[in-house]
This record gives C-alpha cells, sequence and structure tokens, in this order.
C-alpha cells in the first residue's frame, strides 16, 4: 500500500494547485473514498444488522459526525500539513524572522481555503442525521457544531504533531497517510468493540473516540456496556480538542525551539 | 542513507498497517458474529482467516508495480526506450518486479506476526496448491489492471486519482476485506461479473473452503480467461499508445 499512499499525496496538491481544472476528479476521488467505505459498512450491515447494539443507520451518525470534523479540520488547518515541504524547501525560515508567531502564520496561509469538502461533509451530515432518527433537540443544535469543532481541533493536534515531527525526520507524508488511514479505520465502528487497551488508546491518548463515538453514543442514547465513563463524556469533545491542541503545540514548540537553535 | 531510513520505515509501515488490520478486522467480525446469525458455510474461524490471508495477499497485490511507466511518460524519457532493441512491455514488467519480490518476502514476517493477533486457518496441501495457483492468475489480472491504468499515461499524465479510485472499488469489489458471499445478492451477481473478483475472491474462497474441489477448474478457468482477455487488451492499448509516442516524438 506504499505506492498508494505516495500517490495520495501527489494528489493532494495536484488538487490543490489545480483546483478548477481538477474538480471533478476530486469530487470524484472524494466522493469514492467515502462512497465505497459507506458501502463496505452497508454491505456488511446488512448481513450482520447488529453491532454491539449499533444499526447501520446508528453507524451512518458516526460515519457523519467524524466526517464533518475531518473536513471542517481540512478547510480550516490543511495548510499545518504544509509545513513540513515549507520546512524542507527552506521557505519555513522565513517564517521564523517574521514578528508573528510562526504557527498563526503557516495557518493563515491566504489562498488555500476551499469549501468544498465543508459543504460535502455538511451535506452528509445532515443526510446521516435525518438517516439515524437522532433526536434534533435544543442539547444537540446547541453541542453538535461545538462538538465538530472539537473534532476538528483534534485532527489539528494530530496534524500539528507530525508537522512537529518533519523537524526531525523531514519526510512525513507517508505517516500522515497513515494516521488519516487508521482514523478513518477506527473510527468507522463504535470503539466498545476494541479491546480495552485499545479502547483506553481512543480514548486517553489518542482521543479520536471523542471526534465521532462517545457523542454518538451519547446522542443515540447508546449504552456504554464497554465503558465505565459516563454518557455525557460525550459532550466533553470540545475541551478535549482544546486540550489536545494545547499539548500538541508544547511539542510543536519544542521542535520549533530545537530547530531555530532557540534553548537547549 | 536516507534512502536506506526510507527503506526501513516502507518496511515497518508495511508490515504494521497489515497487523493494524488484522487487528481491527477480527474485533469487527467478532463483534458482528457475537449477536447475528452465522453464515453457514463461513464460521468465525473462517471469516477471520480470510480477512488475514486477504490483507497478508495485499502486501503484493496492492502495487503500483508498472509505475515506472508513467514515471517515463511523465519526464519523457521514454523516447529513448523505444529506440532500445528489448521488447518494451517485458522491460517494465522486470522493472516491478523486484519491488514485487520484496513485498511477497514481507509476507512472513507479517504471516507470523499475525499469528500473535489471530489464529487462522490452514487447508490441507492440495487445496493450499490450488490458492497458490489461484493467487499467481489473480496476481496476472492484477497486473493487467495496473498497466492499463498506467498506460492511461499515454494520453493524460493526470492518472493518479483514476488509480486510486479504481484500487478502492477493486477491493470493495474484488471481496478483499469483505467476502463476496457476504454481500446482498444483486451485488454478488455483479462482482462476479467482474475481473476484481479474479484478484482477491477466488484465490480467497479456494483457501477458506468455500469453493469446493468440485468447482476449481471452472473457478481457474474464469480466472485465466481475464488474464487473457486483460492481455489482449493491454497489448492493443500499449500498440496505440507507443504510436501515439512515436508519432508526437516523444
Amino acid at each position: 500500500m506504499m505506492s498508494v499512499y505516495r500517490q495520495y499525496w501527489r494528489i493532494n496538491i495536484l488538487t490543490t494547485l489545480e483546483y478548477r481544472e481538477n474538480f471533478l476528479i476530486w469530487l470524484g476521488f472524494t466522493l469514492v473514498y467515502h462512497g465505497s467505505a459507506i458501502a463496505a459498512l452497508w454491505i456488511v450491515l446488512t448481513r450482520f444488522p447488529s453491532m454491539n447494539g449499533w444499526t447501520f443507520r446508528d453507524m451512518a451518525f458516526l460515519y457523519g459526525l467524524w466526517m464533518l470534523a475531518h473536513a471542517l479540520h481540512n478547510t480550516l488547518f490543511s495548510t499545518v500539513g504544509d509545513i513540513p515541504d515549507h520546512i524542507r524547501d527552506g521557505e519555513f525560515d522565513r517564517l521564523l524572522v517574521r514578528p508573528l508567531d510562526t504557527l498563526f502564520q503557516a495557518i493563515a496561509t491566504p489562498g488555500q481555503v476551499f469549501p468544498d469538502e465543508l459543504i460535502l461533509g455538511l451535506i452528509t451530515f445532515a443526510a446521516a442525521t435525518w438517516y439515524s432518527h437522532v433526536q434534533v433537540d435544543a442539547l444537540f443544535i446547541v453541542f453538535i457544531p461545538l462538538i465538530v469543532i472539537g473534532g476538528a481541533l483534534i485532527d489539528l493536534a494530530f496534524n500539528l504533531v507530525i508537522s512537529t515531527v518533519a523537524f526531525w525526520f523531514v519526510r512525513v507524508d507517508a505517516l500522515r497517510w497513515i494516521v488519516i488511514q487508521l482514523e478513518q479505520e477506527f473510527t468507522r465502528y463504535p470503539v466498545s468493540i476494541y479491546s480495552q487497551g485499545v479502547r483506553l488508546l481512543l480514548t486517553f491518548v489518542v482521543p479520536f473516540a471523542f471526534m465521532n463515538y462517545f457523542p454518538a453514543s451519547f446522542f443515540l442514547h447508546k449504552a456504554h456496556e464497554a465503558s465505565a465513563l459516563p454518557p455525557a463524556v460525550g459532550l466533553l469533545t470540545p475541551a478535549i480538542g482544546i486540550i489536545a491542541v494545547a499539548a500538541a503545540y508544547l511539542f510543536w514548540r519544542l521542535g520549533l525551539n530545537r530547530y531555530s537553535g532557540v534553548g537547549h | 542513507m536516507a534512502r536506506e531510513a526510507t527503506y526501513r520505515f516502507d518496511v515497518f509501515t508495511s508490515i504494521a498497517s497489515v497487523l493494524v488490520r488484522v487487528y481491527l478486522l477480527r474485533m469487527v467480525w467478532l463483534a458482528l458474529y457475537a449477536r447475528n446469525a452465522a453464515p453457514s458455510d463461513l464460521p468465525l474461524h473462517a471469516i477471520i482467516t480470510y480477512s488475514t490471508v486477504a490483507l497478508l495477499m495485499g502486501l503484493v497485490m496492492d502495487i503500483d508495480q508498472t509505475r515506472a511507466l508513467h514515471d517515463k511518460l511523465h519526464d519523457g524519457s521514454i523516447a529513448t526506450d523505444f529506440m532500445k532493441p528489448i521488447s518494451v512491455p517485458l522491460y517494465f514488467f522486470a522493472d516491478g518486479t523486484g519491488e514485487v519480490l520484496f513485498h511477497a518476502a514481507l509476507i512472513v514476517p507479517s504471516l507470523l506476526f499475525a499469528l500473535l493477533i489471530v489464529h487462522i486457518d490452514v487447508p490441507s496441501l492440495p487445496v493450499m496448491g490450488v490458492f497458490l495457483v489461484s493467487f499467481f492468475l489473480g496476481y496476472l489480472v492484477g497486473f493487467f489492471i495496473n498497466f492499463l491504468l498506467n498506460c492511461i499515461a499515454f494520453w493524460t499524465l493526470e492518472i493518479q486519482a483514476m488509480q486510486l479510485i479504481v484500487t478502492w472499488v477493486t477491493d470493495l469489489f474484488g471481496g478483499e476485506i469483505i467476502p463476496l458471499v457476504i454481500f446482498p445478492v444483486f451485488l454478488q451477481r455483479i462482482a462476479f461479473l467482474l475481473p476484481f473478483a479474479s484478484m482477491f475472491s477466488t484465490p480467497l474462497l479456494i483457501y477458506v473452503g468455500v469453493i469446493k474441489p468440485e468447482r476449481y477448474l471452472q473457478v481457474l478457468g474464469v480466472q485465466l480467461l481475464w488474464v487473457t482477455v486483460l492481455a489482449v487488451i493491454a497489448s492493443f492499448v500499449w500498440r496505440a499508445g507507443a504510436k501515439r509516442i512515436v508519432v508526437q516524438g516523444g
């Protein structure tokens, strides 16, 4: 699968650079990527209707919630993923000498915000919300946007950590792709199916479970069979997102200081 | 030195991603089989075996082995290759073979580590033999599809997106992770008509015994048919593409 990883990043660059001409290809690409994931879920759940008490409708909501948070991240923070390239081609040093915070500059690079993925994410989430019959009450309307933002922040935290690794190992494309793949694959299913070690990992170390599983469990009223945590923990996602970014930022500063020769 | 580091990293990530997915699929099937009626011909241990062997096969099958063709078209060096006396398609075949053999070698450590995570069934020796033949034929089907995709580069260099799209469709309809026999019947019928089923589903279903010995000749025949059809198409496409290069002057 390694050649696939390389190709994915070539496409990423291609589509952002030649956006207009390649829009259809990008759309086809994204539709097939998510479509085949959802199709696989549908096929399996048609034959095996219940996965730890979750039905296909439930899993559609689970996937939609992850997809929206991921899309929001890609729309706002994808430039953080470009940092390793800038480090490699020397562009990054320009940011260091300017008075503004380096990371802020990297995020605020103009011309990179394409809303298409976000629009697709919103449409999918809306469809999944309707399809899953989840109760859209005041709590839902207030908290879901916060949870989606929190999820995007969790994604940002990992994006930042991987980009920081570039200070030591310049080539991080494959690592990034692996993390995204694993994120997508492990959040596709309810976390309760995993063994305890993995559940703990996905909750406290690599908090992907907060991107969609815990919030979805809460709003779908799923019993936490495998967890000692109360259901309302799903509402904590925004806080987890902030904590994750803060931790990632600390790591970023460590890498930055080392890179620019400041400090020990 | 950097190349060595990348090499080691590639090995590590290839094996690691197989093992992580072996674990993931084991937990998925465990959860699914716990609360739903199992298919009569595919008990839990069989489907876990199926998915694990599929992932190991993927180490070899998911490679872009004729990538050199696209790269050479991209930088124009293919023009000089056409002037060489050796048959150019064979040249590309040989170029990718090293990578394939390397990944095939990765199957061994991956398998050993996988056995720490799951238990897989081992068929009898004759069945294993037929499986290996079927795997090889499936590999050839995949090779020609990969070759055809890279040939599109003769006309447009924008093939990467299409390659990825085809890979995902192939994985789904090839029965790489989800056995085709689990599919709803109408989708099964479509899937079995496509060449992708020959890549994964046929060898895997032989391995787990869903395809019984009396059907071996039939299914191997279908695979061979696809290999032939795709090889013929590939030679036509190659000739058309080569003509284009020669006429345009590289």
